[in-house]
This record gives C-alpha cells, sequence and structure tokens, in this order.
C-alpha cells in the first residue's frame, strides 16, 4: 500500500463517520420505562451525609436474607467488606462509593502532611529527611533514612548524646495516623518509662521518615535503645494505624530482624494508650536482655 | 509457643462426689509484631474420677476424713501431685452445701487442692459450671433461640439462660433425686426438709411408685414455670433455695431445654422404681413426659458428669494481656467486687472496683480517670475493667502513688454485682481469673495484704 492509498483510505472512513456520526450518551433512550427518581429530601447546599462514618462491620446490605441475624453477627468480628448486597451484576451505590472513599483516605494518608506545627504544638524538634518533598520521599525510600550534614548536626546539638532511650516519632506513610495516636502513645510511654526509672529522653519529630532513620539517629547520638512511633502503610480497614519500631544499639545497617514491632495501633486495634504501655514495659526487657527483635524472642523461648 | 494450665474440678454434691483434672492450653493468637492476646485455646480431660457417693456421717455431717482420703487415692490413681494442679475449683453443692461442717470440710479439702484452686463455689458459679460443662454455651451460639440449661442432681437444679454462648442469668431451684431416700423395701429412711409443706410424706412410711410419680410430676410442675413452659405460681417461689440471690425469672421467649445431672440419665432410659433408692427415676421420666419435652430439648454432651466438668474446664478466664500488677502477692482469693455505683472502697476490707473504661481512650483521659479514682483508694487500688486500658490506667495510678503501693489493673473481665474475685499468678502476660459467688456468705480478706 502506498502513500496515496493511505491517505485515500483515511479520507473514506473520516467520511464515513462524518455521514453517521457515533452514538452519544445524551441520545440514548431507554426501551422500558425508568423509575421515577425519588427525592432526596436534600436542599441545595446541604452536606450529603458522610458514608465513611458508617461501620463496615455494621453495613449489611444484603436484601431479603434467609438468616441476616446470624450474618450480622460474623459480621461483627471483621471489617471485610461481606454481606454487601449486589445491584444486578455490579456492587450497589453504596459499597462502590465507600471502597472508593476509604481508597481516597488511604491515599491521602501517604499524601498528606502532618501539620506544619504538629512537633512545636507537642514539645518537639522536628528535622527532615535527605527527602525534598512527598513524591521524592516515595520513590527514594534510601533518602527517607538519612540526614544531610547540617541536619545531623543540628540533631547533635538538639539531642542528648548516649541516652539510653531516644524516642523518635516518624510520619512514614500515614501521617493520619500519626496526628491520630502519636501523642497518646507517646504520653504512655514516658510515664511508662517514668514509672519504671527509665529516663524517656527527649524525643524529635522527623518528616519524610522511614524506620530506618532511627539507625542514622542512633549513629549520631550513640543512644542505647531508639524507639520510633511511625506511620503504617494504609489500608482500606483504617488510614490511621501506626506501629513502634524499637532497635537495640541502633546503628546504619543495623539487621532488620534486630527490631521489635508493635503493630495495628488504631482505635479499633491496640488502643494507642495501651500500645505505649506495652511498649514502656518492653524497653525495660529490652535494655535489660541487651537485644531487641528475633533475638529477645529466642531469649523469651529459651 | 503455648503454656499449660492444669486444672482440678471437685464437685462434692448431693449423690456423689467427682474429680476430674483437665489441661488448659494458652497461646498468644496475636501476630509477633503486635500486643500479645493470650487465649485459652484448648481444654483437654487428663482423668476422671469414678462417680463415688458422698461420703457422709450423718443426715447433717459430711465424713471430711473419708473424703480426704478419696481426694488423695484420686491424685494417686491419676499419677498428677497436688503441687502441680495451677487453678480449679472445688465446690461443694446441693444439699451437700448445708451440711453442718460444709465449710470446715472444704477448707479441709483446698488444702489438697492448688495454691490457685477457688473454694466455696455458690450456685450462680455452679450453674454457669454445669451449662459450660454440658456443651450448652456453644449450642446456644450455633442456635437462633436462647438456651435454658438445667443441671437437675440430687438435691437442687441449677439454672442457667443463655444467648449466643453468654450467660443471661442463672438460678437455682430445691429440685432433685434425692430429695427422698428410700431403703430395699421402699420404706423412707430421709425427707429434705425443703419439702415440708410441699409433699406429704414423712420418714418411715413407704413409698409406693405412685406416690414417688406424684412427688416427680410436683417437682416437674416448677420445673415447666421455671422454664415459662406453665404461668408461675406459688409453687416455683416455694422451690427457690434460700442461697439464691434473687428469685428466678422465667425466660420471656421460646427456649431450646438443655439437660444434665444425674436425673437427665433417668430421662432417657427407664429404671427399675428402687434402682437408686430414690426419686430420680420418677422424677427423670416426669420430666421426659412434661412440656419441657415438647419440642425442640437436648440432653447435654456430659450429664452426671457436667457440673466437675464444668469446674475442670471452665471455671478460669483469662483478663486482657496488657494489665498491671505492682507489690501484689499472688494468688488473690474471694476479692469482693464494689462495682462504681456501690460507692467508696471501704477501709476495713480489700475488695477490687469493677469499671467499664473507656473504648480507645486519650492519654488524659486516662490520668483523669486515675486521679478520679485515687481519693476513692488507700495504699491499694485494685481495679477490673471492661475495656482495653488496664496497663495504662495502673502505669498512671503507679506514677501518683508511692512506690510501695499496691497496684492490680485487670482488664476483659467483667463481673456482676455481689461477686467475688480470684486472681491467679500470670501466664504470659495475662492473668487467670474465676468469678464466683461465696456459698457461706461472705468471708472478708484482711485489708492488708
Amino acid at each position: 500500500m502506498n502513500k496515496q492509498q493511505l491517505a485515500a483510505m483515511v479520507a473514506e472512513i473520516l467520511q464515513g463517520m462524518g455521514q453517521e456520526p457515533l452514538a452519544k450518551g445524551g441520545d440514548y433512550r431507554p426501551a422500558a420505562p425508568q423509575p421515577e427518581q425519588k427525592p432526596t429530601g436534600y436542599q441545595d447546599g446541604d452536606f450529603v451525609p458522610d458514608i465513611t462514618a458508617l461501620d463496615l462491620r455494621k453495613l449489611y446490605l444484603v436484601e431479603e436474607p434467609q438468616k441476616g441475624d446470624a450474618f450480622r453477627r460474623l459480621k461483627e468480628k471483621t471489617p471485610a467488606r461481606l454481606g454487601c448486597g449486589r445491584a444486578g451484576a455490579r456492587y450497589k451505590t453504596l459499597t462502590m462509593l465507600r471502597f472508593r472513599a476509604d481508597h481516597a483516605a488511604a491515599q491521602d494518608a501517604v499524601f498528606s502532611q502532618v501539620s506544619r506545627d504538629f512537633a512545636a504544638k507537642n514539645g518537639m524538634e522536628e528535622v527532615q529527611t535527605l527527602c525534598r518533598d512527598k513524591d521524592e520521599y516515595l520513590t527514594r525510600p534510601d533518602k527517607g533514612r538519612r540526614f544531610d550534614a547540617q541536619t545531623q548536626e543540628k540533631l547533635r546539638t538538639l539531642l542528648p548524646q548516649k541516652p539510653r532511650v531516644q524516642i523518635v516519632v516518624g510520619d512514614g506513610l500515614s501521617s493520619a495516623a500519626i496526628e491520630a495516636n502519636a501523642m497518646d502513645c507517646l504520653a504512655a510511654i514516658r510515664e511508662g518509662l517514668q514509672v519504671r526509672r527509665i529516663d524517656p529522653g527527649k524525643p524529635v519529630f522527623v518528616r519524610y521518615c522511614r524506620v530506618g532513620a532511627g539507625d542514622a539517629i542512633g549513629d549520631i547520638t550513640g543512644c542505647e535503645l531508639v524507639c520510633m512511633l511511625v506511620g503504617e502503610r494504609p489500608g482500606l480497614v483504617t488510614d490511621k494505624s501506626m506501629s513502634v519500631y524499637i532497635t537495640y544499639r541502633p546503628h546504619t545497617g543495623v539487621s532488620e530482624s534486630s527490631r521489635t514491632v508493635v503493630s495495628n495501633i488504631h482505635a479499633q486495634g491496640t488502643p494507642a494508650v495501651e500500645a505505649g504501655a506495652h511498649t514502656a514495659q518492653l524497653i525495660e526487657t529490652i535494655l535489660k536482655k541487651q537485644v531487641s527483635g528475633v533475638g529477645l524472642h529466642r531469649e523469651a523461648e529459651a | 509457643m503455648s503454656e499449660r494450665l492444669l486444672s482440678l474440678g471437685l464437685d462434692v454434691g448431693t449423690t456423689s462426689t467427682q474429680m476430674v483434672l483437665s489441661q488448659l492450653t494458652i497461646e498468644n493468637k496475636a501476630s509477633a509484631f503486635a500486643v500479645p492476646e493470650m487465649k485459652i485455646v484448648d481444654r483437654k480431660i487428663l482423668y476422671q474420677s469414678p462417680v463415688y457417693v458422698t461420703p457422709l456421717l450423718d443426715e447433717s455431717r459430711m465424713d471430711a476424713k473419708a473424703l480426704r482420703e478419696l481426694v488423695e487415692a484420686e491424685y494417686r490413681r491419676a499419677g498428677i501431685a497436688r503441687e502441680d494442679v495451677d487453678t480449679g475449683a472445688v465446690i461443694v453443692t446441693g444439699e451437700t452445701s448445708r451440711k453442718e461442717n460444709a465449710r470446715a470440710v472444704l477448707e479441709a479439702l483446698s488444702d489438697l487442692a492448688g495454691d490457685f484452686v477457688v473454694t466455696a463455689a455458690g450456685p450462680d458459679l455452679e450453674s454457669v459450671l454445669a451449662a459450660k460443662g454440658a456443651g450448652a454455651d456453644a449450642l446456644s451460639e450455633q442456635l437462633e433461640q436462647d438456651v435454658l440449661h438445667m443441671d437437675i442432681g440430687g438435691g437442687t437444679s441449677n439454672l442457667c439462660l443463655l444467648r449466643r454462648g453468654k450467660v443471661i442469668r442463672t438460678g437455682c431451684l430445691n429440685v432433685g433425686g434425692r430429695l427422698i431416700r428410700m431403703d430395699a423395701r421402699g420404706r423412707v429412711t430421709y425427707v429434705s426438709p425443703v419439702l415440708e409443706g410441699l409433699f406429704p410424706i414423712a420418714a418411715g412410711e413407704v413409698m409406693t411408685r405412685e406416690t414417688a410419680r406424684a412427688l416427680g410430676e410436683t417437682l416437674t410442675r416448677g420445673l415447666e414455670m421455671a422454664a415459662g413452659r406453665l404461668p408461675p405460681e406459688d409453687l416455683l417461689a416455694r422451690l427457690q433455695t434460700r442461697e439464691a440471690q434473687r428469685p428466678w425469672e422465667p425466660p420471656e421467649g421460646e427456649v431450646v431445654l438443655s439437660f444434665s445431672g444425674g436425673v437427665a440419665d433417668c430421662m432417657e432410659t427407664a429404671h427399675p422404681f428402687l434402682a437408686f433408692g430414690d426419686v430420680g427415676p420418677e422424677l427423670g421420666q416426669a420430666i421426659r413426659k412434661s412440656r419441657l419435652c415438647r419440642g425442640n430439648y437436648v440432653l447435654g454432651k456430659e450429664t452426671i458428669r457436667a457440673t466437675v466438668i464444668g469446674a475442670g474446664s471452665h471455671s478460669t478466664q483469662l483478663s486482657g494481656s496488657t494489665v498491671f500488677c505492682q507489690n501484689i502477692p499472688l494468688p488473690l482469693k474471694n476479692l469482693p467486687v464494689l462495682r462504681e455505683e456501690e460507692g467508696d472502697v471501704r477501709e476495713e476490707e480489700l475488695s477490687i472496683l469493677a469499671i467499664p473504661g473507656i473504648a480507645a481512650p486519650s492519654y488524659s483521659q486516662v490520668i483523669a480517670l486515675a486521679e478520679k479514682l485515687l481519693p476513692r483508694m488507700g495504699k491499694q487500688a485494685l481495679v477490673c475493667l471492661e475495656r482495653d486500658m488496664a496497663k495504662a490506667l495502673g502505669q498512671a495510678l503507679a506514677a501518683r502513688m508511692p512506690p510501695d503501693a499496691r497496684i492490680l489493673c485487670i482488664d476483659g473481665i467483667a463481673p456482676g454485682s455481689g461477686s467475688y474475685l480470684d486472681v491467679g499468678a500470670p501466664v504470659g502476660g495475662a492473668f487467670p481469673v474465676v468469678i464466683k459467688t461465696l456459698v457461706f456468705g461472705k468471708q472478708p480478706m484482711r485489708r492488708e495484704l
């Protein structure tokens, strides 16, 4: 096929489209009569109800179930999207919207920032890793574990040298988790350590923070133990789940197996204050046994 | 990683005395990356004694020496030393609990049990233990309907209403197979005082099968009223035991009935009139033919052994796994439960305050609660909560009390009004707890531990 023939063919096709226009959405007329639109009861300017406020454990949408009560009781045990019913072969509108809302909340938790005044409001100094913004934080995990020379110097003057415990609060992958849980958990850890006569030291807030940033802070301060409160990668059940990572003798290159983790800290999981009280006791144990992570588990089993 | 507790059940009933040894397996059900969550994952019966006749010296006294020897012999047969027993319950049930020397016998037997073995359980706990031992709690979890479990023994019937595995209420009636006993020729040798004014028969008279049937039918009518199958009349009130804390209220709706106890064995099988020298066979048959057995009913997976297996396998529960304990010697026994609305902790006796707590509280709410509780506590703060916040509350109290203060904060426990707690040494961070009522009224613990 030469160039001329091709041009002729394209012209022919374009012409054909002109004569017989493609159906547009607005031209569609259903064969069967449509159900009448129900009035919504809302005025212009009203807010629609917040569908994310509905408890997934109680949201049961199957119509005319045989054993609805029994299913509802099972649903109490899990936030999984079960018993959603269906509209034809598809989700109901509520299920679909809720799924998209939860997905959006998870994305927001990752992309949004812990507020600018969070650290200052809670009596902490703030530092930033090598990452310049969220995009870099998400694409360069290595930069989320390190500080530039200026920040290292700042941390050296800011934080006590060779403390037993250095607490770090890091935004991690969920800013929402930190805003919701970190300060309640931190208050419980501090009081728990004070009761046990362990100096809780001076906590610091790290923006664009990965767990490994605690290792760099270990290098800088020479702390015996670092305890990091960090936002977990959000899921569709909650965007506010936080973890605590405790590392004995943290330093750059320390093995991941040497970290002790308390995860799932959120209102429907482990309450922040209980997780904090538990963490204080864990810190005492780890300082006494001088080991954290898998080594601590082995010791407990021995 | 799992831990094991050896649990003893010893039931000294109106008719029979039985013993079981169970092994409770406790495991952390949470992942290695979360706060631990200890649960009882398995209950295995290691040893079951034969069903012994409860040794009596006379109608008003138990034979303590014979009982002691019986228990010692059973330990030997089981091949288990008493020092190895971690938990469990020794209970004196039915008419036996009214014997003059019941309390002394129980105290003597508690030496033979482990350090943390509950004694003097009381009718509320017995009802729960029998229902769980018979499997009625599991049944109620499967069914849409409520289950009313009746453990019909020699002297009393323990009632337990269950909904989806949870106890709604318990009760106890003077309905049993051995309220009257006869010799081989049918001459009455014993009439329980509870029958006074209810059924005209006296020791020395001859019991005919017809008379026994009539008594069986009268007692069954009481059970029918208790199950809501007949409108309640005076008879139901007269059959209430004096130990019961409140009168039994029949269930509002339709229930599935579940039966255990020695008399349950006489329901499906007709025994000769004088087979056991009591009215058990006739009572069992009367129940079988009554309104109680119209519609759905089940025999427990255990019948005569339901209470003892309940005592061995189901008396202990675990608290939450994040809890707080400081300067408290364990086990703690017979701790009276004080509900929030029942006023201040009294100085003269040690008690544990039961409060609901707050779901997922902020730390300032924890501190506010600690400061609200402090003026009500002396040098000791013992608190049990329903919601998961005990460890945080415990350390908040510790930070505000002198270092030698005695503090116990546990959660996941919701004892009712008028109950008592026994708290054992922790297993993987969780405390074994037995919620009970006391048979012999109050036994105040010294305030100083």
